[in-house]
């Protein structure tokens, strides 16, 4: 599989096969399975890249992203997926003091795009 | 500024008392075996939304295992929903092949076919064709053995079933004041939709009851949304067996970098500040700032809240006394642009993480209550919604005994 990312972003193509994921499960399962040291890294390479990722895709209508900018576009939805244990509970890998994740089911989490 | 009362729901509600509740309630096999027969065999229950059954001849099964039943409703081509337990006329096989608790299709015909033997139902209900028809007996009445139909009316685009075999009210009437006060809310305009469910461990009340207050904000949501505080619950409104409340709620401290951004680019978080107003005029009729949203409950087992941009239920589903299905749906706008799309998911998994802090607690509660060790439970006053549920619980089932 290609790991090719739009021009511009090619410091993100190392991170590119790990956390393109194209489902919410897959992110999911991604995250829980990081320890916080991978988590760190991850956003801390990404959200500098951010801003320019919001406004890359949208030169593009809804779900009409071309390959490399919808792996582009995943990286980003696993920042959101990250992003709350770095910015509220402090590298926890899982939501602290919480039900156990793997019993909470997603309808849509098999969806893509 | 005038003090506002400690004490001011139970001024407001004196009829609901002041006491200790009883905790047996949540953990009697014999108390749960009552409220099935009197409560949910007989009120009027949220299966579906319109828009899931939208086009003519779509359907969607509902299983309700707490009455040993599954519920199909089925838009016709004449545009009316109906309802029909999901039992073939023939030799009892589901019509219906269901893939779960909710199980959906399509039928272009807008029939439904039993796959056993392949009998044949219009979406009226009625027995419309039966493989080899001449080979039954002469006392088969094929129009005495269409589905067997459960009343079923749709409020706010909220189609609701009711088991009983003759519903004391039709549903405008069940829902009363409550259906005014929450009705004119653009729930059809928000479809975009995240859906969670769970099977837990406990009373369908303790699941029910620990969304029901906004009490543990700060101490259950520590973790997601840490300087967010309860300002207290604002209109309590009690309408019958529903009720409804003004959840308020401040924040302190700027967002982080992700959180920031995803703020600035769609509104689907709780925890932001939203502009102008989709609001009914019954709502927030205080006019509070600090308003985050409406947590209503439409009796038995709906939480029905909305607020700026979304809304989101959540439903109890009794399986035995100490366990529950429990169903999370949150729906928004859908997004125009993909950098929308990525702040919804932001909020939304956010919201999710605050769910998973929400039932944490519940499976604990009902072990422990099971001991035995304790017979009450303690309300304060802003905990009027749980009080005012059990109240609605007894006066049903004292009615009914």
């Amino acid at each position: 599989m290609s790991n090719n990312l739009p021009k511009g972003f090619e410091a993100l193509e190392p991170l590119a096969e790990a956390w393109g994921l194209p489902t919410q499960d897959a992110r999911q399962a991604k995250r829980r399975a990081s320890d916080t040291a991978t988590l760190q890294e991850f956003y801390d390479a990404v959200v500098p890249h951010l801003p320019q990722i919001l406004e890359h895709v949208d030169q593009f209508p809804l779900g009409e992203l071309p390959p490399d900018s919808m792996r582009l576009f995943y990286i980003s939805l696993a920042l959101a997926e990250v992003a709350p244990h770095i910015e509220l509970y402090r590298g926890d890998p899982g939501v602290p003091y919480s039900f156990e994740e793997e019993r909470f089911v997603a309808v849509h989490g098999a969806e893509t795009g | 500024m005038s003090t506002t009362s400690e004490h001011r729901w139970a001024e407001k509600y004196p009829d609901l008392g002041q006491g200790p509740v009883s905790a047996d309630v949540c953990i009697s096999q014999e108390h749960h075996r009552r409220e099935i027969e009197h409560v949910f065999k007989k009120s009027w229950l949220y299966v579906a939304r319109e828009e899931e059954i939208a086009a003519p001849g779509s359907f969607k099964c509902k299983r309700l295992s707490f009455a040993d039943t599954s519920v199909i409703v089925m838009r016709g081509k004449d545009g009316k929903v109906r309802g029909f337990h999901n039992i073939c006329s023939h030799r009892g096989n589901t019509v219906v092949t269901e893939t779960g608790e909710e199980t959906f299709g399509h039928s272009k015909a807008a029939v439904l076919t039993c796959r056993f033997h392949g009998w044949v139902y219009g979406a009226d209900g009625a027995l419309v064709d039966v493989p080899e028809e001449e080979r039954f007996y002469a006392c088969f009445d094929k129009h005495a053995n269409g589905l067997s139909a459960v009343a079923t009316e749709v409020w706010a685009g909220f189609v609701f079933v009711n088991l009983a075999p003759e519903p004391e009210q039709n549903l405008h009437d069940y829902l009363g004041d409550y259906g005014v006060h929450m009705g004119d809310y653009p729930y059809s305009d928000l479809t975009h939709s995240y859906k969670y469910y769970t099977y837990l461990d406990c009373n369908w009340k303790i699941a029910h009851d620990a969304f029901a207050e906004a009490y543990h904000v700060t101490t259950i949501h520590a973790g997601s949304f840490p300087n967010v505080f309860s300002t207290g619950l604002s209109d309590v409104q009690l309408f019958g067996p529903h009720r409804t409340c003004a959840v308020c709620l401040t924040m302190d401290v700027e967002p982080k970098p992700v959180a920031a951004t995803a703020q600035k680019h769609a509104r689907g978080s709780l925890v932001a500040k939203g502009e102008g107003t989709m609001l009914p005029p019954t709502i927030n009729p205080s006019g509070r700032e600090d308003f985050a949203f409406e947590l209503s409950v439409a009796f038995p087992n709906l939480l029905l809240h909305i607020s700026e941009g979304i809304w989101f239920t959540h439903q109890f589903w009794p399986q035995a006394h100490d366990k529950t299905l429990w169903e999370g749906k949150y729906y928004v706008r859908a997004p125009r642009t993909n950098s929308e799309r990525w702040a919804l998911e932001h909020a939304q998994l956010l919201q999710r993480n605050a769910w998973l802090e929400d039932t944490q607690t519940m499976e604990n509660t009902h072990r422990a209550m099971a001991s035995g060790a304790k017979q009450y439970m303690n309300l304060q006053d802003e905990e009027i919604l749980i009080r005012h549920g059990y109240h609605a619980i007894a006066e049903r089932m004292d009615a009914a005994e």
